[in-house]
């Protein structure tokens, strides 16, 4: 921000030129650096007034709620943020990719007998084999779902004018999301998972944590490290943040350009499907326009975290999914979509670069 | 401000561009290479008026076996006298239309030139079929019974409609191909009028009888609207909202807040529309003041998040003033210097195809103002505008609220007609609706638009909805009865999708495209905005 | 005619009061760039600057920061003694700075006379009630902005292509364009970026005398440019920007003996040689 070395006359000079533009300048630097304090803090207000209404145990189990289905919009907001960090496109089939996916595993469980009722920890050699299995069917045919929209619809309007590929893909996922109406009606269908990781855990002060609420959430946290690290150390990780900062720079430098977003793609689109397993362990039910709903909120999460950087994403996905079960206590969970929605504009507002982004300007 | 005419005497004069230099295109060669897309487009649009209409009786109506009536059953079903001669006659001057457009294409393709008799015979024909047709408008709406005779006691419908839309599609050809030259310069104003002239008639042939075709059109017409509203701001502004509906709900909830039993107020209709026209307006306003300044994709999913809301809020009576998901009934309807329009379709149509007449001037207007230009300006290079003076937030920000405004104007006229507001009316489901006209249509060009909403009404609510019969008609004619046993309505969100992604890719400007925008859109230049440059997401 | 000779006659008009733009101590970073270091001189009313200086000397950052595009990240910039830091590029061009770009930013498919207009448009009065519903005073307003734009294209010789969609126009005149949108708010500041790149001599003759007759109107240019001979022909003083700082400033004859400058262009060891040969005449 402009730290001017002679403040005084400057500013005196922009007021008589009639503006308070100095003083807007001033307060939304201020409020941009005050953010990341004022969201953490608004989230402990909020921990505790629920406390206070309903007892500790209420919010100590809202907390795990909280993270639980964060994990899971933490495995698809990295998909959105990679994407965008990469082409500088909301893909907004994205959540549709995952509604895909949970679909996919029903169907490969269902073909591959893997509907193993009542495998609670016992059996685990055997459920976590299945499981493996699962994940890299799931993955790989959503990584290839993912690869082939950035194929067929994205790849021919990289150049053009924005507006044209963000129909696209508004498109695109209307095409899958139809597909799956057309197919499974519009009533809910069950994936079967049911009966995976029945079972109490542990209980910590009065709040039962389940095996399930375990699974999900340090699988969130296996996949995100895992992730962090295949882009930090691997050749194709540095390509994809090379392309990601200066794409001609990395076209220079040997990157295959189209590789490169080919591989960000399924990625992504794998992520999204680990997180559409992890949520049909979660909640077995799923529906055709689920991942509507889900992929505005996982952008949300990417837009808080910090556009572009996946760590980012995974802090967020947890904010959110906090303040979404918090929220939803206070003042009720049929307004859980309008919380979520005063969240993205309010973050777009006062801080657009998000709680972790460093959006350097390019010199023009 | 630097006139031309004093030079410096140490200072070499600007030679002019030497007159041998040929001019590149001109901006109106590219505006009578639009209108000429319009007359293929109006040819064939009456193509297929003649055609479907003189298949509609074989598919659209069963007989007792399951297999549609024949054209020739409908020929001979009507009684001797006016209906049978007419029938003939139109049936001799279209063999005759298509003739003259044989020996056209003869003559282009030898590159003979043309008679002089023969452009003035062009013309007489179209004068025939205008007078022809007419004449048996009249005829039908003045007759009790139909004109064409019935088919048997199990149709559903009439042979008239199918004569009226082949008898429609003849006088569009022959009008549009009899004037060819004065359509093909004039493409847009050839389309109004006849979209207009159709528009008034229609209603009167089918109003009493089959007033749901009306309805239809009625719905049809705003879409159109909101069409219309929502190129605003894709079109003009390069703006991508994908929380249209959210605005249209809006409008709807104002007119019934403010005109039905629920608090017991009675505005009158034309009070409550410029208001809900202003409550949307502020809406577009807030919303979008914080946003514009970002990228265009935070917009999109800003108003994607905003569509979502708006029919929650609704639904879970906010305040109160909402009615959750029952909504609001009882909303009255309108009324003009104490004519109530009640639950007759008619006047809700002609109606809204003043308004939609009436806005399109409007915007028209805008277009080839300072505005316009600021717009065409920020579409292009956002920063240069900047530069140059033009305000980019301020600019997207009106185009955004007159989008918004539009809406909610729309939206206060739905309640008004429906007599009732429910959630359900304002799902996703129709901003991807009115988003798909546009692009079908023509991004950018308010005639494209409008026969977007047409295609896009026709398709998705006659096409659609009916399609799971006629191919049962189909099939059992031609022995594969399964065809008919797949639901295709459920199909429709494909259909959107694959609109949206098969005209980006193929297609981006429209069906109609303006242009410039066309090529635009095709070229892959992208330029920045300045919210990128400068780092500001 | 030798192009080495200044086409002007002589220094500044005025060189009382206060400079028309001043830039004092202004830096600009990008991350861990420094792209502007310290930069501090000033424009008299009335003259024709030039900056030059090696490429990625932190020119065109310099202009986008007068301009408003980029906001400095130290020091100040003045305008006729106000300061403009801060301010978003529309409300400068408002106050009369305005700019042509190094790859020239026209509205491409706009005609050539609306491209014109766009650059009134911080002038016009009109509001979007007024436009929709056509009233008098509003198509009075248009007409009288369509003469001046028409006027305006007139006297840099583009009346034929009015009509025109701007990216259908030759190079050379798209330049001539560009420097007409710029002029059409009246703007006491004019700057130019590069204005010279890609045109053949000739056209560079009829630059050079384009810019000699806006001085000639009260206009203040300051522009970048990389041909030496319009530089050396046209400016009454030059600034020479090397690695985002200033390291010469004066009168063309000062700067193209400058040690610095010739070390800057052709590297260390060049600087100890005599006075390069002026550039042949063409």
């Amino acid at each position: 921000m402009a730290q001017s070395t002679e403040t005084v006359p400057a500013g005196a000079a922009m007021r008589s030129a009639g503006l308070p533009v100095a003083r807007l300048r001033e307060l939304s630097a201020l409020a941009s650096r005050a953010f990341p304090i004022v969201v953490v803090a608004a989230l402990i207000l909020m921990v505790a007034l629920v406390a206070l209404r309903s007892g500790g145990t209420t919010a100590a189990a809202e907390v795990r709620n909280g993270l639980t289905i964060g994990a899971v919009y933490a495995l698809i907001a990295v998909g959105y943020t990679m994407v965008y960090g990469i082409i500088e496109l909301i893909n907004f089939a994205h959540g549709d990719v995952f509604t895909l996916s949970a679909f996919y595993a029903l169907i490969f469980s269902q073909h591959l007998g893997f509907d193993i009722s009542g495998l609670g920890a016992s059996g685990a050699g055997g459920f976590f084999a299945a499981l493996i299995i699962l994940l890299v069917l799931t993955m790989a045919a959503a990584g290839l779902t993912g690869m082939l929209i950035e194929r067929v619809a994205y790849r021919r309007l990289r150049n053009s004018p924005r507006l044209a590929p963000l129909i696209t893909a508004v498109g695109v996922s209307f095409i899958i999301e139809g597909f799956l109406f057309a197919t499974q009606g519009a009533t809910n269908v069950r994936t079967g998972k049911a009966n995976w990781l029945l079972g109490e855990a542990v209980k910590v002060g009065g709040v039962s944590i389940s095996w399930r609420d375990i699974f999900v959430f340090f699988s969130a946290l296996v996949f995100m490290f895992l992730l962090q690290s295949f882009v930090r150390f691997t050749r194709l990780g540095k390509a994809m943040r090379a392309t990601a900062q200066d794409r001609d720079a990395a076209l220079l430098s040997g990157v295959n350009i189209n590789r490169t977003i080919s591989a960000t793609f399924f990625i992504g689109s794998a992520l999204a499907a680990a997180g559409g397993i992890i949520y049909s362990v979660k909640d077995d039910l799923i529906v055709w326009n689920l991942g509507f709903r889900f992929g505005i909120i996982a952008f949300t999460c990417a837009v808080l975290g910090g556009i572009g950087n996946l760590v980012g994403a995974g802090l967020g996905a947890f904010l959110i999914g906090l303040i979404q079960v918090f929220g939803g206590q206070l003042i009720g969970s049929a307004w859980d979509n309008a919380i979520i929605f005063a969240m993205l504009i309010i973050v777009l507002v006062f801080r657009p670069v998000g709680l972790l982004g460093l959006r350097v300007p390019d010199r023009a | 401000m630097p006139d031309a005419e004093v030079a410096h005497a140490d200072a070499p004069d600007i030679p002019a561009v030497p007159e041998d230099v040929p001019l590149p295109a001109t901006a109106s060669a590219t505006a009578r290479e639009e209108s000429s897309a319009v007359f293929w487009a109006l040819v064939v649009g009456g193509l297929v008026f003649v055609v479907a209409g003189w298949l509609l009786p074989w598919f659209v109506e069963q007989t007792a076996n399951g297999i549609g009536f024949s054209p020739q059953d409908v020929v001979s079903s009507a009684p001797t006298g006016i209906g049978t001669v007419l029938v003939y006659v139109i049936g001799a001057a279209m063999v005759v239309l298509l003739a003259g457009v044989a020996y056209d294409a003869y003559c282009t393709l030898t590159r003979r030139g043309v008679p002089f008799r023969y452009s003035r015979t062009r013309a007489a024909v179209a004068l025939v079929g205008a007078v022809g047709t007419v004449v048996v408008c009249v005829l039908v709406v003045s007759r009790e019974e139909p004109l064409f005779g019935s088919l048997s006691p199990l149709a559903t419908g009439s042979p008239d409609n199918a004569v009226w839309m082949t008898l429609t599609g003849f006088t569009v050809l022959t009008f549009v191909y009899g004037l060819r030259d004065w359509v093909s310069a004039h493409g847009q104003v050839a389309f109004a009028g006849i979209v207009f002239l159709i528009g008034a008639l229609f209603p009167l042939i089918f109003g009493q009888s089959q007033s749901f075709i009306v309805w239809g059109a009625s719905a049809a017409a705003i879409y159109t609207l909101l069409a219309l509203g929502l190129n605003v701001v894709v079109g003009f502004a390069g703006l991508l909202d994908l929380g249209y509906a959210a605005f249209f709900a809006i409008g709807a909830y104002t007119c019934g807040s403010l005109s039905s039993s629920v608090h017991g107020l009675h505005f009158p209709f034309w009070i409550v529309l410029f208001i809900g026209l202003a409550v949307a307006a502020l809406f577009g306003a807030a919303l979008g003041a914080p946003t514009l300044r970002l990228r265009g994709d935070y917009l999109a999913i800003v108003t994607l998040g905003f569509g979502e809301i708006i029919p929650d809020a609704a639904n879970n009576n906010l305040f109160g003033a909402t009615g959750g998901p029952e909504g609001i009934t009882g909303i009255d309807h309108p009324s003009i210097f104490g004519f109530n329009f009640g639950i007759d379709a008619r006047p809700y149509f002609w109606a809204l195809l003043v308004i939609i007449a009436v806005v399109i001037l409007l915007l028209r207007n805008i277009q080839r103002s300072r505005l316009g230009r600021a717009w065409a300006a920020i579409r292009e290079d956002e920063i240069a505008a900047a530069a140059t003076g033009v305000n980019p937030v301020s600019t997207k920000l009106l185009a955004f609220a007159i989008g918004a405004s539009v809406s909610g104007f729309a939206g206060a006229f739905f309640g008004a007609e429906l007599g009732s507001v429910t959630p359900d009316s304002f799902q996703f489901a129709v901003s991807v609706t009115v988003l798909s006209t546009v692009v079908l249509g023509g991004i950018g060009n308010n005639t494209g638009v409008v026969a977007g909403g047409i295609l896009v009404s026709f398709i998705i609510f006659w096409m659609l909805a009916h399609l799971q019969e006629w191919l049962g008609t189909f099939g059992n004619k031609f022995g594969l009865p399964t065809l008919g046993t797949i639901d295709y309505s459920r199909w429709v969100y494909i259909v959107y999708g694959a609109i949206l992604v098969g005209i980006m890719l193929l297609r981006p400007a429209g069906l109609l495209p303006s242009r410039a925008r066309k090529v635009e859109l095709q070229s892959g230049t992208e330029s920045e905005s300045l919210a990128a440059v400068q780092g500001r997401a | 005619m030798t192009v080495s000779e200044p086409l002007t006659s002589g220094g500044p008009k005025t060189a009382t009061g206060p400079p028309i733009l001043e830039l004092v101590g202004v830096t600009k970073r990008f991350g861990g760039l420094l792209a502007v270091n310290d930069v501090t001189f000033s424009v008299q009313k009335g003259a024709i600057i030039s900056m030059i200086g090696p490429n990625g000397a932190g020119k065109t950052t310099a202009f986008n920061m007068v301009t408003g595009i980029y906001t400095p990240s130290g020091g100040d910039v003045r305008f006729n003694g106000q300061s403009i830091v801060g301010l978003p590029p529309h409300r400068i061009a408002k106050l009369g700075i305005t700019r042509t770009f190094q790859n020239i930013r026209l509205f491409a498919y706009v005609t050539a006379v609306d491209n014109v207009m766009v650059g009134e448009h911080c002038k016009m009065r009109q509001n979007v009630f007024q436009s929709m519903f056509t009233t008098p005073g509003a198509r009075r307003e248009e007409r009288a902005v369509e003469n001046r734009a028409m006027d305006m294209l007139r006297g840099l010789g583009l009346e034929r292509y009015a009509d025109t969609y701007a990216r259908n126009l030759p190079y050379g005149l798209q330049r001539r364009l560009e420097i007409a949108r710029a002029l059409a708010s009246g703007p006491e500041l004019l700057l130019l970026d590069e204005p010279a790149a890609g045109l053949n001599p000739q056209e560079k003759v009829e630059l050079m005398g384009v810019i000699a007759q806006l001085r000639e109107k009260g206009l203040t240019i300051f522009l970048i440019e990389h041909d030496m001979r319009v530089v050396m022909g046209i400016s009454d003083r030059i600034v020479v920007l090397d690695h985002g700082e200033v390291i010469a400033e004066g009168l063309p004859v000062e700067v193209r003996n400058n040690a610095r400058v010739i070390e800057a262009y052709l590297g260390t060891g060049a600087a100890g040689q005599s006075e390069p040969a002026p550039p042949a005449s063409t």
